[in-house]
């Protein structure tokens, strides 16, 4: 999953590895939810959706209950059906070249969360007038092209790299994605320098490089 | 290739989708002239989806599949409208903002610009000329700063964590020099001189979190949005 950047030239040519990766991600991802989501946005296929809807709504709620301040089991049903509208209106935006599905329906998710919860919650501070989420966090700003290794191999690599981590980096990453906190809430909650927290995330995620480089 | 980036928990809370709006649009910022961190942000997306993807399911009992078709069918209007709208904004009126200089190359920051005309700018000294925007909220200010080419800005220090952005042409402190999309983060403490290069005036977007309010005889002196400005 987390693997060298693709325009680190040098370091392709050092790594046969990586070349046959590189090869890999000119063709398209051939997991099941990537097809189906290209079938929706190609042709706007119901019955494809039909099933990403039975796939994904539970995770998607899943994802939002449990993790995500100002989200409870009643009002997280809007929102996951919130995500899936607009995973519905913007599938045609969906490149299978350059994410699989479900990195393409987190960040939809992540998207449709921040702006729903500056609609609904008291808290304003996430605002900056004049600008939505999608513009910020801009699709053809954070879906670029890289070496990946294959899809099928994805969800079982993640599992078993975030599984190969030292319990205090994990529960780092987990926080910061699962929890929606920053590293100084990590600190806080926590008890740690907020130093301590940033190297934590840090050598996660060179970690999970490492071991997806092999 | 650009020299100063977010630092790599900077980009890691961006795709977590955590950061304030604000830092979060310098970073995207950035993110428009740096390959580099755009790669790295679509591989943390990678990490968000395969969190996902092992989220304990929990199913949606307000709505069924049919419900949501139903909605779709309905909202076929609103769908239109929320199809990418063309930025109306013209290179004219980038241009009158800010000041007859040649840009806008960032999306995001036409249309900051789109809900902020027509920018204020406020001469500050000499050299600077300040524009805050609208933002709606109270944690972070966000403004446009413009250096005059080859202008100093006096030594400063920063009473909350500063966040630059380069939009156009290049401004050098003690540490280095800065160029189009660098992002530079100074920290409370770190004072500065800044000062644009000779060939051109400098354009920056910087946003200033709001400091932790100090309480007592200190705390009262300290002006919260004083970056930039003349002692
Ligand atoms: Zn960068």
């Amino acid at each position: 999953m987390l693997t060298a950047v693709q325009n680190r030239k040098d370091s392709h040519e050092a790594r046969p590895v990586e070349n046959k990766d590189l090869v890999k991600s000119k063709h398209h991802r051939d997991d099941e939810w990537s097809v189906l989501l290209e079938k929706v946005a190609n042709d706007r296929c119901q019955n494809s959706f039909s099933r990403l809807f039975d796939h994904f709504a539970p995770l998607i709620k899943g994802f939002c209950v449990s993790n995500i301040s100002g989200i409870n089991a009643d009002n997280s049903d809007e929102l996951v059906q919130e995500v899936l509208l607009k995973v519905w209106r913007k599938a045609e935006s969906f490149d299978a070249k350059k994410s699989s599905a479900s990195t393409w329906i987190f960040t939809v998710m992540r998207n449709t969360r921040i702006d729903y919860l500056r609609k609904h919650s008291k808290h304003t501070n996430n605002v900056v007038d004049g600008l939505e989420a999608d513009d910020i966090w801009d699709e053809t700003l954070d879906h670029q092209p890289f070496v990946y290794l294959q899809q099928s191999r994805d969800a079982q690599l993640a599992r078993n790299h975030l599984s190969t981590l030292p319990v205090e980096q994990a529960r780092c990453l987990r926080k910061v994605y699962l929890e929606g906190k920053s590293h100084s809430e990590i600190s806080q909650e926590l008890d740690l320098p907020l130093g301590t927290v940033k190297s934590r995330v840090r050598l996660g995620l060179k970690k999970l490089q490492a071991v997806s480089m092999r | 290739m650009l020299k100063n980036h977010p630092s790599d928990n900077t980009l890691l809370e961006f795709s977590a989708g955590n950061l304030p709006s604000a830092v979060a649009l310098c970073v995207s910022t950035h993110l428009s002239h740096c390959p580099e961190c755009k790669n790295k942000v679509s591989e943390y997306n990678v990490l968000g989806g395969s969190f996902l993807k092992n989220t304990i399911k929990s199913e949606p009992v307000n709505f069924s599949f049919d419900q949501l078709m139903q909605r779709i069918e309905n909202d076929q209007k609103d769908a239109e409208s929320l199809l990418p709208k063309e930025l109306k904004i013209s290179k004219e009126k980038v241009k009158t903002a800010f000041e007859n200089t040649n840009r806008v190359n960032e999306k995001v920051i036409t249309k900051l610009l789109k809900s902020n005309e027509p920018l204020t700018w406020r001469k500050v000294s000499k050299s600077l000329h300040e524009a805050v925007l609208k933002t709606g909220q109270s944690t972070h200010e966000v403004c446009f700063h413009k250096i005059k080419k080859g202008g100093k800005v006096v030594e400063h220090d920063h009473k909350g964590v500063e966040i630059t952005v380069v939009l156009e042409g290049s401004f050098s402190d003690e540490s280095g020099t800065y160029k189009t999309g660098d992002y530079i983060e100074m920290q409370p403490g770190n004072i500065h001189k800044p000062r644009a290069t000779q060939n051109s005036d400098c354009l920056c977007l910087t946003v200033v979190e709001a400091p932790v309010k100090l309480t007592g005889v200190i705390g009262k002196m300290v002006n919260p949005f004083i970056s930039f400005r003349p002692r």
